[in-house]
C-alpha cells in the first residue's frame, strides 16, 4: 500500500474503525479508491472535497439509479453540490456496510428516497422512486392511471396516521417486516 | 465532544462540523466494555457467513447453482435444486438396495446350492406355469445387443436389472439369517420415512413463511417498493434486468387488482355468460384430455400385443423398437400437444394472471398423472385380464401366462423404457430445436425471429417432467431395481443438458416466478406422484399373483405373504410387542393422540394468523392515537 497508507496513520484509523462500522481493511481499501480519484496534484486526501461526477464513476455507484441521492445525503459541503470528503465517503460505507444495523439503513434509506428532502415521502417522492425503480424511460414506466393505482395503495398500506404523505416512523414499520432489507441496503467495495 | 459512537465520524478532532446538526441522531453512549462486545459480536457475525459460504461451495454443484441464481433469477434455481435433491434421493435409494438386495444376490449366487433352501412347497396347479426362458436359444445378431440395451429384453431381461432374475434365496444357519425376498420388500419401502422426513421439514418452513407474512394473497406494494431495489446489483446489465423485472412484477400485480374490482363489478348477466363460457372451455379442456388417454390406452394395447405376437421373441428390426416405444411416443406427443392447446383456450377464459398459471400447471399435472395412470391399468388389464380369474388365459396360472411369462419384468420394462425415451427426447429437443433455435434467432435478422426471440427456460413444465420422471422411476422400483441408479444418471446428464442449454440458449426471464410459494408447490406435486406410486406399489404388492417363474415370490400367493410367515419366525417376545403395536389398545390410543396434536396445531396456525392482522390494526390505532395527542410530533 506504499505511500497512501502514510497519510491514514494508527490513531486515525482507531478513530475511524470506532466511530464508523467498518473494519480496518475496509478503511484502508476505502482510502485507496478514495485516492484514486483523486486530482494527480492533490497530496492531503483527507481535507479535499471530490465533486460528484467524479464519485459517480465508481462501478458500485455507476448504474444504481440511486446515485446521485446517494451523494446528495451523504455530502455535508456548503454548496448542496453532493461532493464528498473522505469522511462523507466513510459514512456512506459505513450505512451501507455488513454490519450497519436496520434502523441506521432505514434512516438512510428514508432520507435517499425523500427526492425533495422535506423530511415526509409525499406523491412526488413516490413517483420519482417508482420511476427510479423501474427505469424511468417512457417504455419502462407505467401509465399515468397505473401510477396513481400504485401510490394509492401504498399509501394506503403505509399511511397510517393519514395525512397524505409517508413519514420515517411508518417507513421504518414497512422496513422492519422485510427480513431482507438490511442485506439487499449494501454496497462493498 | 461527544463520546465514541458507532453513528457519525463528524465527532473527529480534526473536522469541523458545519452541518452537523440536521444530521444529528442521538445514539445512547457506549462504554469500553460495550464496545469491546461489539467488536467481537461484529467478528463473529462475520466468520459464520465466511463458514456458510465456504459450506455452500462444497455442496454438490452449489457454485454452478448459484451462478444460475445470479443470472437467471429464483424460478431457474428452484428448478436446479430440485433437481439436485432427486439426485441424491435416487442415489441414495440405489445404495438401500445394492446394499440389501443386489449385493446379497451376487453373494449367494456365488457360493452356491449348499446354503440356499427355497422354502415354501411349490403349490402350483400346472407346471406349465412355472417355465420362463428369457433367453431364447439361436444367433445373436449384433445390432441386437443394441436393440436389447434399448428395450430392455434379450441379455438384459435376465439381469440383475429386473425382477425376474432374483432367486427366492433364504440363508440362515444358527448365527445368521438372511431372506432375500423380505429384503427386496423392505427396500420397496424404502421411500416412506425418507420421503416423509426430508421433505416435510421444507413443506412446514414454507408453510410457516405464507403465515407470517400474513399470507401471499395480500400484495404488499410498499414493501415491493420500498424493499425492491437492490443495492449491490453491479452493471448496466444486471441493472436493466432488475428494473424490467420490477415493472413487470408492479404491471401484473396492478393488473390483477384492477381485474378483481372489474369482475366484482360485472353486470349480473355478463357474470351468467363468463361463468358458461368458462365451464364450456372446462368441458372442452377435459374432452382434449380424454381424447389423449384414449390414444395412450390404444397405443399401449396394440404396443403389448405386438410384443406378445413376436415370434420366438426375437427382436424384429427398427418396426419392432417402434411398437415397443409407441406408448412413451404417444404419452410425450401429449404432453406437448394438449398444454399448448389448452394455453390457447385459457386465452379465451380471462382469469387473471396469477389463476391462469395456477390453471395451467394443475391441467398439465392431470394430463401427465392420469396419462401414467392409464398406461398402468392397461398393462394391469393385460396382465389380470381384467381382473377376472375365471378367463380362459389367466384360470391356470392366475395371471395371463400365456402373454406374460414374468408379468414383472415386463412392467419394469415398460418403466425402464420409459425412463429411457424421456431422456432421449431432452437431449433431441436440446440439439434439434433449442440450439438452431438460437442459431436462427442470432444470425438471421428478420421480423418473425424478433418476434418468437431466444427462448426462456419455463420453469413449471420442466419441473413436472421431473416429478413425472419420478414417478415412473418410483412405480418401476419394485419391478427394476437398477431403475433408481440409471435414473440418478439420468438426472446428472440431464442437469448438465439443462444448465449448457441455459447459458448458451435462453435469455434471462423477463417475468419473474414467485419461488416461494412454487417450492411448496413442487412439492405438492412430488407428493402426488408418490402416491399414485405407492397405489400401484401397494396393488402389486397385495392382491396381484407373482408370476410362478421367476423372481424372488415365485412360491407365494402375493408378494406380501412372506413377512406374515418370517413374522413367526421371531422370538416371542418380539412378536408379542409387535401384535401389542397393532392391537387396538395401542393403535386407538395413538390415533386420537396424533389427532389431538393435529387440530392444536391446526388451531395455533390460524390463530397465528389472526393475531398477525389484529396487530396490524392495533399498531395503527396505536399511532393514530399517539399523534393525536402529540399533533406536533407529525
Amino acid at each position: 500500500m506504499g505511500t497512501t497508507a502514510s497519510q491514514l496513520d494508527k490513531g486515525m484509523l482507531s478513530e475511524y474503525q470506532e466511530l464508523t462500522f467498518l473494519t480496518k481493511q475496509e478503511i484502508l481499501l476505502a482510502y485507496k479508491r478514495f485516492s484514486e480519484l483523486l486530482p494527480k496534484e492533490e497530496t492531503n486526501g483527507l481535507s479535499y472535497r471530490i465533486p460528484m461526477n467524479a464519485i459517480l464513476e465508481l462501478p458500485e455507484l455507476k448504474t444504481n439509479p440511486f446515485n446521485k441521492r446517494i451523494c446528495m445525503v451523504f455530502s455535508t459541503s456548503d454548496s448542496h453540490d453532493g461532493s464528498l470528503s473522505f469522511d462523507d465517503f466513510l459514512d456512506l460505507l459505513s450505512a451501507f456496510s455488513d454490519s450497519a444495523t436496520l434502523e441506521i439503513k432505514s434512516h438512510y434509506a428514508f432520507r435517499i428516497f425523500d427526492f425533495d428532502d422535506d423530511g415526509t415521502l409525499g406523491r412526488q417522492d413516490l413517483e420519482k422512486l417508482v420511476n427510479c425503480l423501474t427505469g424511468g424511460t417512457v417504455d419502462t414506466s407505467l401509465t399515468p392511471e397505473e401510477m396513481k393505482q400504485l401510490i394509492d395503495n401504498i399509501l394506503e398500506e403505509s399511511d397510517i396516521d393519514k395525512d397524505g404523505t409517508v413519514n420515517l416512523s411508518e417507513f421504518q414499520h414497512v422496513i422492519s417486516r422485510s427480513p431482507d432489507f438490511v442485506s439487499s441496503f449494501k454496497i462493498v467495495l | 465532544r461527544r463520546l465514541p459512537s458507532q453513528m457519525s465520524i463528524h465527532d473527529l478532532p480534526h473536522y469541523n462540523p458545519s452541518l452537523s446538526d440536521s444530521r444529528g441522531i442521538q445514539v445512547p453512549v457506549l462504554s469500553k466494555v460495550e464496545l469491546w462486545k461489539q467488536e467481537k459480536l461484529k467478528k463473529l457475525r462475520k466468520f459464520q457467513t465466511q463458514a456458510r459460504e465456504f459450506l455452500y461451495f462444497l455442496v454438490l454443484w452449489g457454485k454452478t447453482i448459484q451462478k444460475i441464481g445470479g443470472n437467471f433469477g429464483g424460478g431457474v434455481k428452484s428448478y436446479f435444486l430440485f433437481l439436485r435433491f432427486l439426485v441424491v434421493l435416487n442415489f441414495l435409494s440405489f445404495l438401500l438396495i445394492a446394499g440389501f438386495v443386489i449385493i446379497p444376490s451376487l453373494v449367494f449366487r456365488q457360493v452356491g446350492t449348499s446354503f440356499m433352501n427355497s422354502t415354501g412347497e411349490v403349490l402350483v396347479k400346472s407346471k406349465i406355469c412355472t417355465i420362463y426362458e428369457p433367453n431364447p436359444p439361436g444367433l445373436v445378431v449384433f445390432y441386437n445387443f443394441f436393440l436389447d440395451l434399448l428395450s430392455g429384453t434379450g441379455f438384459m431381461e435376465y439381469s440383475f436389472m429386473f425382477y425376474g432374475y432374483y432367486n427366492n434365496t433364504m440363508v440362515g444357519n444358527s448365527s445368521f439369517s438372511y431372506k432375500i425376498p423380505l429384503a427386496y420388500l423392505f427396500t420397496a419401502f424404502r421411500l416412506t420415512p425418507s420421503f416423509l422426513t426430508g421433505r416435510s421439514h421444507s413443506m412446514g418452513s414454507a408453510a410457516r413463511v405464507a403465515v407470517a407474512t400474513g399470507g401471499s394473497t395480500v400484495v404488499n406494494y410498499s414493501m415491493i417498493v420500498f424493499n425492491g431495489w437492490n443495492f449491490g446489483c453491479l452493471g448496466e446489465t444486471a441493472t436493466k434486468l432488475k428494473q424490467k423485472n420490477l415493472l413487470y412484477r408492479l404491471q401484473v400485480d396492478l393488473e390483477e387488482e384492477s381485474l378483481k374490482k372489474r369482475a366484482a363489478s360485472l353486470t349480473l348477466l355478463k357474470k351468467f355468460g363468463l361463468h358458461s363460457l368458462r365451464l364450456l372451455m372446462a368441458l372442452l379442456v377435459l374432452g382434449l384430455n380424454i381424447a389423449a388417454f384414449y390414444g395412450i390406452y390404444y397405443a399401449t394395447t396394440y404396443s403389448q400385443e405386438q410384443q406378445n405376437k413376436r415370434v420366438n421373441k426375437e427382436s424384429d428390426g427398427v418396426q419392432d423398437l417402434f411398437f415397443e416405444y409407441l406408448p412413451s411416443i404417444v404419452i410425450s406427443v401429449a404432453n406437448f400437444l394438449v398444454p399448448l392447446l389448452c394455453d390457447q383456450i385459457a386465452k379465451v377464459e380471462h382469469y387473471s394472471p396469477s389463476i391462469t398459471v395456477i390453471v395451467a400447471l394443475l391441467r398439465a399435472v392431470v394430463l401427465r398423472f392420469v396419462g401414467l395412470g392409464v398406461l398402468l391399468f392397461t398393462l394391469w388389464n393385460q396382465i389380470t385380464c381384467t381382473g377376472n380369474m375365471d378367463d380362459a388365459k389367466c384360470k391356470e396360472c392366475s395371471y395371463n401366462y400365456a402373454s406374460y411369462a414374468c408379468w414383472e419384468t415386463r412392467v419394469g420394462q415398460e418403466m425402464y423404457k420409459l425412463t429411457l425415451f424421456d431422456l432421449l427426447i431432452n437431449i433431441a429437443v436440446l440439439v434439434l430445436v433449442e440450439f438452431p433455435r438460437r442459431m436462427v434467432v442470432d444470425n438471421w435478422s428478420s421480423k418473425v425471429s424478433q418476434m418468437v426471440g431466444r427462448q426462456e427456460f419455463v420453469v413449471s413444465s420442466n419441473v413436472l417432467g421431473l416429478v413425472y420422471s419420478q414417478t415412473v422411476v418410483w412405480t418401476g422400483a419394485l419391478f427394476c431395481p437398477l431403475l433408481p441408479l440409471i435414473n440418478t444418471v439420468k438426472f446428472v446428464i440431464l442437469f448438465y443438458c439443462k444448465k449448457i442449454t441455459l447459458f448458451s440458449n435462453c435469455r434471462p426471464p423477463q417475468k419473474t416466478f414467485r419461488s416461494t410459494t412454487s417450492a411448496f408447490f413442487f412439492l405438492v406435486v412430488l407428493l402426488l406422484g408418490w402416491m399414485l406410486a405407492s397405489v400401484v406399489m401397494i396393488y402389486s404388492i397385495a392382491v396381484i399373483h407373482p408370476s410362478r417363474g421367476c423372481g424372488p415370490f415365485r412360491f407365494s400367493d402375493n408378494m406380501w405373504s412372506i413377512i406374515p410367515t418370517s413374522f413367526y419366525n421371531l422370538s416371542a417376545a418380539t412378536q408379542e410387542f409387535l401384535f401389542f403395536i397393532g392391537s387396538q389398545a395401542f393403535t386407538i390410543p395413538l390415533f386420537s393422540l396424533s389427532g389431538l396434536v393435529m387440530c392444536y396445531v391446526i388451531a395455533l396456525f390460524s390463530i397465528y394468523g389472526k393475531s398477525v392482522g389484529l396487530l396490524r390494526l392495533h399498531i395503527g390505532h396505536e399511532l393514530t392515537r399517539f399523534f393525536s395527542i402529540f399533533p406536533f410530533l407529525l
